[in-house]
Order: structure tokens, then C-alpha cells, then sequence
């Protein structure tokens, strides 16, 4: 077959493809086509040639799909492939159904250890989020309830500085305490408790401080509980853990102690997680 | 490499038919099928390279397949993988005479399923003959056809990966690479079978 006809055949091979010649005549085709279709010896040569244009493709193919092995190798996924991949024999009517099926195994115990992971890191972050936020005076906002006076001998016997207290009106409480001619530890005790809900925690403690000062001195327990109490609320609300633990830590021990109960619901996990932040 | 992404049959075809990123496809092809099928290939006789080899030719012929519209989605791409993955190591067992009672013991497995599947994938020994004969080919000729029939780029950005001064200098060589290659092939009697094979359809 003469060359020129060869590269016709050529050129009609390659119409389909983007480098293709587009200087070739719609004449110069058709006369192409017709000679692929009337000489046996054309359409021999036109296989050939195909032939080989499948030759190059499949070896396009072979380099292409070589490299992305080559990657997938080098990479490590190798070695993760029987773990990702689908359990396909199981799909199967012939021997792939046969094939190990640890896939399916391994696959269950990376989703297991999947989970162990988000769990830990859910706790772990739960458990930084909290350390973080930890501090004696969230505590104190955890903790603290305001005191309520016993008014079960009904409101008319109460004295003013009680009425006050009941009314809430904490100026007036530490106006009527400052005014009282005799201090007991009552009226030192509610004198606290209203400097506590103003926030003054230093005259607070100074008064908790008098109450069992008080109590150490005559031998007595008036108000002693309540003055512990609120006293060791008194250094959380300073963030002083260090002043406010060991008091804490007495009232938990004594099961008769009016704010036992109270104490006992208390996470000393946190208050020592705070100890231990603070001390830092 | 980045993570294949995931792909329904259907995604696949369309990735691997357009050619757009087939790159990533065949990543996807690795990650989700390799195990499976290497796993099958150790289970008969194969040790860890024929199982990587012949997944690899699984892929190519799927590939090739898809790409020729010869693909006819009647399976899903896991069974159609499975059957030419079968068949190809089947195939390799018989010539390289190892497969022995093995092989006849699950040449029973064989079915109409199969012989659909080789006549789809053609013979894979003279697909690699065929690849062969590019690595004879020569080097500059191989890049020049590559370009043309592989990467399907146009005249204008062929030349720019060639030391060619112009289009008309680079289509004549593609000229005489083709027709070097149609020799080579035609001397070849490995392929002689299938060139006649070819002509007569």
C-alpha cells in the first residue's frame, strides 16, 4: 500500500481525536471511506493501524493506572486497603465469596477503637472545658443558697433586724447591727449574711469570724453551723479554696452538723481541681 | 495522594468515561476494591505481587472497557472486578503451569458469566504483548502517540512537549510512528491471532 493511502487511513483514524488534521476535505474523506469500504487490502491496513492505536492507548492506560498504584504503595494505603475496602467476595456467587473475610472484622474493630477515640476525646474535652471554667468563685455560684431565718414563731414576734433580714433590705440589717447595743451572734451572723449578699465578702468573714470566735470563747454553738457554713462560702466567693477547704472539709466529716447534707453533695473533685489551679 | 473520594457505579462510570480526574477514580478503585480481590488472589495461589499485579490489570481492563462503552452495567462494578479479576488469575495460573488440581478444582466455577467476561476483556496476555511493544518503540515515538491517542491533546499543545519546530513537522513523525508501530505488530506472531481475529469482524 502506497504511503499516501496509508497516512489517508491515517488521517480517518484520527478524525475523532483532537489533534486531528482539520485541513482534510469533506471530499478527501469520502473518498477515504469509500476506499475502506471497496479494497480488502484498506480495510486490512485500517485494523492494523487500529491495533496499534489500542497499543497506545492500552499502554496510556497501563502507565496511568501504574502511577496511581505506585502512589498508593508509597503512601502507606497499601496497607490500610484491606481494612477500607468493601467486603465484595461476600457479594459473590464464585470463589471471591470464598476469600478471607477479615475486612469485615477489621473493619468492625476500626469502627470500634473509631469510637473509643470520639469518646475519649469527648470526655477529654469535657474534662479541659470544665478545668477550665473551674474556679472557686464558680463554685460559690454553684453552691450558694441564700439563708433563710426561721420565721416559724410568725412575723410579729420577730425583732426589726429580723424583719429586715426577711425583707431582704440588707442596709438595713447592717445599719440596725451596727446600731445594736449588745451584739450577739445573731445579729453578727445576719449582719454577714447581708454583707454577703452585697458581695462584701472581707466584712462577711469578719463577722462568720466573730460568730465562732464567740463560740470558742463562751462554749457555746449559737449560730456556729451557719457561720461555718457560710464562711467557707465566704473564701470561694474570694477565691480562696485554701481558707474555705478545710472548714468544707470539717462540716463533711460531721454527720451532725446542720449543713452536712449540703457539704456532701458537694464535688470535692472540683473544689480540689480548683485547689490544685489556684495553687498553681 | 489525596483520599479517593466516594462513588456510586453509576459516578464511576460518568468519572471514568469522561476521563475528567480519572485519576482520582482509579484511587477510588484502589481503595475500595484492592482488598477484596488481592485477598482472593492469596487465597489461590498467589503471593502479594501477583495479587497487585492482577488487580492492577482489573482495573485496567475495567478501565478500557468503560471507556470503549463495552461496560454494560448489567453487574455491579464490585462483581464485574470480581469476574475479571478471577479470570485473569485464573488465565495466569494455567500459563504459568501451577495451577494444577487447584485449578481444575475451581475451573467447575467458571460459568456463562465468565466466558461473557472474556470475550469483553479480550486475552489479557496479548493485551501486555501489545504494551510490550510501545517500550520497543522508542521513546520519542512513544511520547508522540501518547500525547496524540492517550492524552487526546490538540496538534497545537502536542508541539509544545516536543522538539519539534512546528505541527506540520510533528504530524508527519506521527505518520511514520504509526506505521513503525503497524509493522511491529504485524511481525509480532504472538499477535498474529488476533490481528486476524480483528480483520475478520
Amino acid at each position: 500500500m502506497s504511503l499516501q493511502r496509508t497516512n489517508a487511513l491515517i488521517d480517518h483514524l484520527d478524525k475523532d481525536f483532537a489533534g486531528a488534521d482539520n485541513r482534510i476535505s469533506p471530499e478527501t474523506a469520502a473518498a477515504t471511506e469509500r476506499l475502506i469500504a471497496e479494497d480488502e487490502e484498506a480495510a486490512r491496513e485500517l485494523a492494523h493501524l487500529q491495533l496499534a492505536v489500542d497499543a497506545v492507548q492500552e499502554a496510556g492506560l497501563y502507565q496511568q493506572v501504574a502511577s496511581v498504584r505506585q502512589q498508593w504503595e508509597s503512601q502507606g494505603l497499601a496497607d490500610e486497603r484491606r481494612i477500607e475496602s468493601t467486603p465484595e467476595p461476600q457479594q459473590q456467587d464464585h470463589p471471591p465469596a470464598e476469600a478471607p473475610s477479615g475486612g469485615v472484622v477489621r473493619n468492625l474493630y476500626r469502627n470500634t477503637m473509631r469510637a473509643a477515640a470520639i469518646i475519649l476525646v469527648l470526655i477529654a474535652g469535657g474534662a479541659i472545658f470544665k478545668y477550665v471554667r473551674l474556679s472557686s468563685s464558680s463554685l460559690y455560684s454553684e453552691y450558694y443558697s441564700s439563708y433563710e431565718l426561721n420565721t416559724s414563731r410568725g412575723a410579729a414576734s420577730q425583732d426589726a433586724i429580723e424583719q429586715a433580714f426577711t425583707a431582704h433590705n440588707w442596709t438595713e440589717v447592717l445599719a440596725l447591727s451596727a446600731d445594736a447595743k449588745t451584739s450577739t451572734n445573731k445579729t453578727e451572723f445576719l449582719a454577714g449574711m447581708a454583707d454577703l449578699e452585697l458581695k462584701k465578702f472581707d466584712d462577711a468573714i469578719a463577722h462568720f469570724e466573730q460568730v465562732i470566735a464567740s463560740n470558742t470563747h463562751s462554749g457555746q454553738d449559737y449560730f456556729e453551723d451557719e457561720a461555718e457554713y457560710y464562711l467557707a462560702m465566704s473564701w470561694l466567693a474570694k477565691r480562696k479554696v485554701n481558707e474555705a477547704m478545710p472548714i468544707l472539709e470539717k462540716i463533711r466529716a460531721n454527720k451532725e452538723h446542720l449543713y452536712h447534707d449540703k457539704v456532701e453533695k458537694m464535688s470535692f473533685t472540683d473544689l480540689r481541681l480548683v485547689q490544685y489551679k489556684e495553687n498553681k | 495522594m489525596k483520599v479517593a473520594e466516594k462513588y456510586t457505579d453509576a459516578d464511576l462510570i460518568s468519572a471514568i468515561s469522561s476521563g475528567k480526574d480519572l485519576d482520582r477514580a482509579i484511587q477510588f478503585l484502589y481503595r475500595q476494591f484492592s482488598g477484596a480481590i488481592r485477598s482472593f488472589i492469596m487465597s489461590y495461589g498467589g503471593n502479594e505481587q501477583d495479587a497487585d499485579d492482577v488487580f492492577q490489570e482489573t482495573v485496567i481492563a475495567f478501565l478500557d472497557n468503560v471507556k470503549k462503552g463495552k461496560y454494560r452495567q448489567e453487574s455491579s462494578v464490585k462483581t464485574f472486578l470480581a469476574s475479571v479479576a478471577r479470570h485473569i488469575w485464573f488465565n495466569d495460573l494455567k500459563k504459568k503451569e501451577r495451577a494444577g488440581i487447584r485449578e481444575k478444582k475451581y475451573e467447575s466455577a467458571r460459568d456463562q458469566h465468565e466466558m461473557d467476561i472474556s470475550h469483553q476483556i479480550g486475552d489479557v496476555e496479548q493485551r501486555r504483548q501489545l504494551r510490550e511493544l510501545l517500550t520497543q518503540l522508542g521513546e520519542p515515538c512513544h511520547k508522540l502517540l501518547h500525547l496524540f491517542y492517550y492524552e487526546n491533546l490538540p496538534m497545537k499543545e502536542i508541539v509544545e512537549h516536543l522538539p519539534y519546530e512546528n505541527e506540520q513537522v510533528v504530524r508527519n513523525k506521527k505518520y511514520k510512528c504509526l506505521q513503525q508501530l503497524t509493522g511491529m505488530i504485524k511481525a509480532n506472531p504472538a499477535l498474529a491471532g488476533q490481528l486476524n481475529e480483528l480483520i475478520k469482524k
